[in-house]
């Protein structure tokens, strides 16, 4: 199910500023809405704004945020941008329940379909996992290190995605390509083994999605700046 | 008849003149990061392998070669990644003369002289050195573009950049993350081969490739036997330049594996 998707924030002259993202819980219960450093949800099913609240004293990211996620059953949510920090939040009460730091600024985020594991990408291209903490544990997950996945080389990561099925984890990058990658059961050590490499954009690509298909296979969904919507089969 | 400048090689009797190096000049260092313009492939199937074989895709064929012959098209099957010279290329090319092989160079200047190289090379040796050629790009970035899965059964990165500051290993050409593309390129049991004159990169690059779950080493008693391991120190220019001032060599020599499950 979609639950992303990117719009022009209205600014005049602007490229300094980021572009304002939308997503949908899955299950409908709630729209996020991040425009710059602010993160803003609605619950759709009150019928009001939520408040977030954060233990770590700070409110919310302290710059523009670059990328947000659901998870596939909704209950997590993660969001993450130029302050070089990755927030998971719980949606059932909208507190962030761990905090962990990036090197470098952070431009996707994707949460992993059994919900254990968070995936984020830096600046260099490089690809992060860090597993959720239990009960909200400690804000910031010092004995919970990100450890490295794998590696778009020097590209900007615009978009990160996990299959349907949990088995595979999708990355776009602005040098045109998507890499599509097996995801280990135990992640922690690596990513190596690449499924396939699903090219055709003549331009960066900006956007991926996977389709679900009740007969098991499913298709990869890439837009890009070539003004193409590509389908694979990966 | 030209004389040639130090180029390796058969005997050189014929019409063809070798290209002189001294023309050819360039600093040995390319930065990698900077985005050159030159042409990429968007996906393997968009290489032109007319252009590079011409003898194996003969015009008439039809654009890649590809269709009712009665044998597949061939496909590249051995990449030398930083091909300098092209020395390694001209070595190998007698040796597998039924398979392709491209040189990646990341010079423009470095490029043209391959590729005149390799003209020169067919002229005066008709029937020969059909199955090499070289390809300017970066193939840090775009190994992908290039080939496809499971394609090569052969990789060679002869002589790196060493990258000496710690800063800069992450622009090194052998690295956890890219060993994941140069697997994914190369067909289970194909070889790639490493060597360079500096020891620190030499353990860096055995390392990288030991902790790398799709590779395994292959055993000495292979390596004894595989005849293009020493051209990896005597076919090229950086290696002959080591081999006179009396340098120490340091090999990894590895193969490409499924994934052991745990």
């Amino acid at each position: 199910m979609e639950d992303a998707a990117v719009e022009e924030a209205e600014v005049s002259g602007a490229g300094e500023f980021a572009p304002a993202l939308v997503a949908a819980h899955p299950l409908g219960n709630s729209v996020a809405v991040a425009v710059g450093p602010e993160l803003r949800v609605f619950d759709l099913k009150g019928g009001c704004a939520v408040s977030l609240s954060d233990d770590s004293g700070g409110c919310s990211h302290s710059d523009a945020i670059r990328a947000i996620s659901f998870s596939a059953d909704g209950a997590l949510f993660a969001s993450a941008g130029d302050d070089k920090l990755v927030k998971i939040w719980k949606t059932d009460s909208w507190r962030c329940i761990q905090t962990i730091t990036s090197e470098k600024r952070v431009s996707a985020v994707a949460i992993s379909k059994d919900g254990l594991y968070v995936t984020f990408a830096d600046k260099f291209g490089v690809i992060w996992l860090v597993t959720v903490g239990e009960h909200g544990g400690g804000q910031v997950s010092s004995d919970n290190k990100p450890v490295s996945l794998y590696g778009h080389y020097c590209s900007i990561i615009t978009s990160m995605k996990f299959s349907p099925d949990g088995r595979f984890i999708a990355t776009a990058d602005r040098d045109f390509k998507i890499r599509v990658t097996s995801f280990p059961k135990n992640p922690i050590k690596g990513a190596p083994e690449i499924q396939s490499f699903c090219l055709g954009h003549t331009e960066f690509v900006s956007s991926i999605a996977f389709t679900s298909h009740s007969g098991g296979s499913s298709f990869l969904l890439s837009g890009g700046g070539d003004s193409s919507v590509c389908t694979y089969s990966f | 008849m030209t004389r040639t400048s130090g180029a390796n090689g058969g005997g050189q009797q014929g019409s063809g003149k070798l290209p002189r190096k001294r023309f050819y000049r360039a600093r040995a260092h390319s930065n990698p990061l900077s985005d050159s313009h030159f042409p990429i492939p968007i996906a393997p199937d968009d290489v032109d392998l007319s252009q590079h074989y011409p003898r194996y895709f003969p015009a008439d064929k039809g654009e890649h070669g590809d269709g009712d012959g009665d044998a597949e098209a061939p496909r590249i099957r051995f990449a030398d990644v930083g091909c300098g010279f092209g020395g390694l290329l001209v070595g190998l090319s007698p040796l597998f003369p039924d398979k392709l092989m491209i040189g990646m160079e990341l010079r423009d200047k470095v490029t043209e002289y391959v590729k005149e190289r390799v003209l020169a090379l067919r002229a005066s040796n008709p029937g020969q050195y059909d199955n090499i050629s070289v390809v300017r790009t970066n193939s840090m970035k775009y190994i992908p573009n290039y080939f496809g899965k499971a394609q090569l059964s052969k990789m060679f990165f002869l002589f790196p950049d060493p990258h000496f500051k710690e800063k800069n290993h992450r622009r090194r050409v052998i690295s956890m993350h890219l060993l994941d593309e140069y697997a994914y390129v190369m067909e289970v049991g194909g070889i790639i081969y490493t060597i360079t004159d500096v020891e620190e990169l030499g353990i860096w690059m055995r390392t990288c490739l030991e902790k790398h779950p799709l590779f395994q080493a292959v055993p000495e008693e292979e390596i004894k036997v595989d005849p293009v391991v020493k051209l990896l120190s005597s076919a090229t220019e950086e290696g002959q330049k080591v081999a006179r001032n009396g340098g120490q060599t340091f090999q990894a020599i590895f193969r490409r594996i499924s994934l052991q499950e745990e």
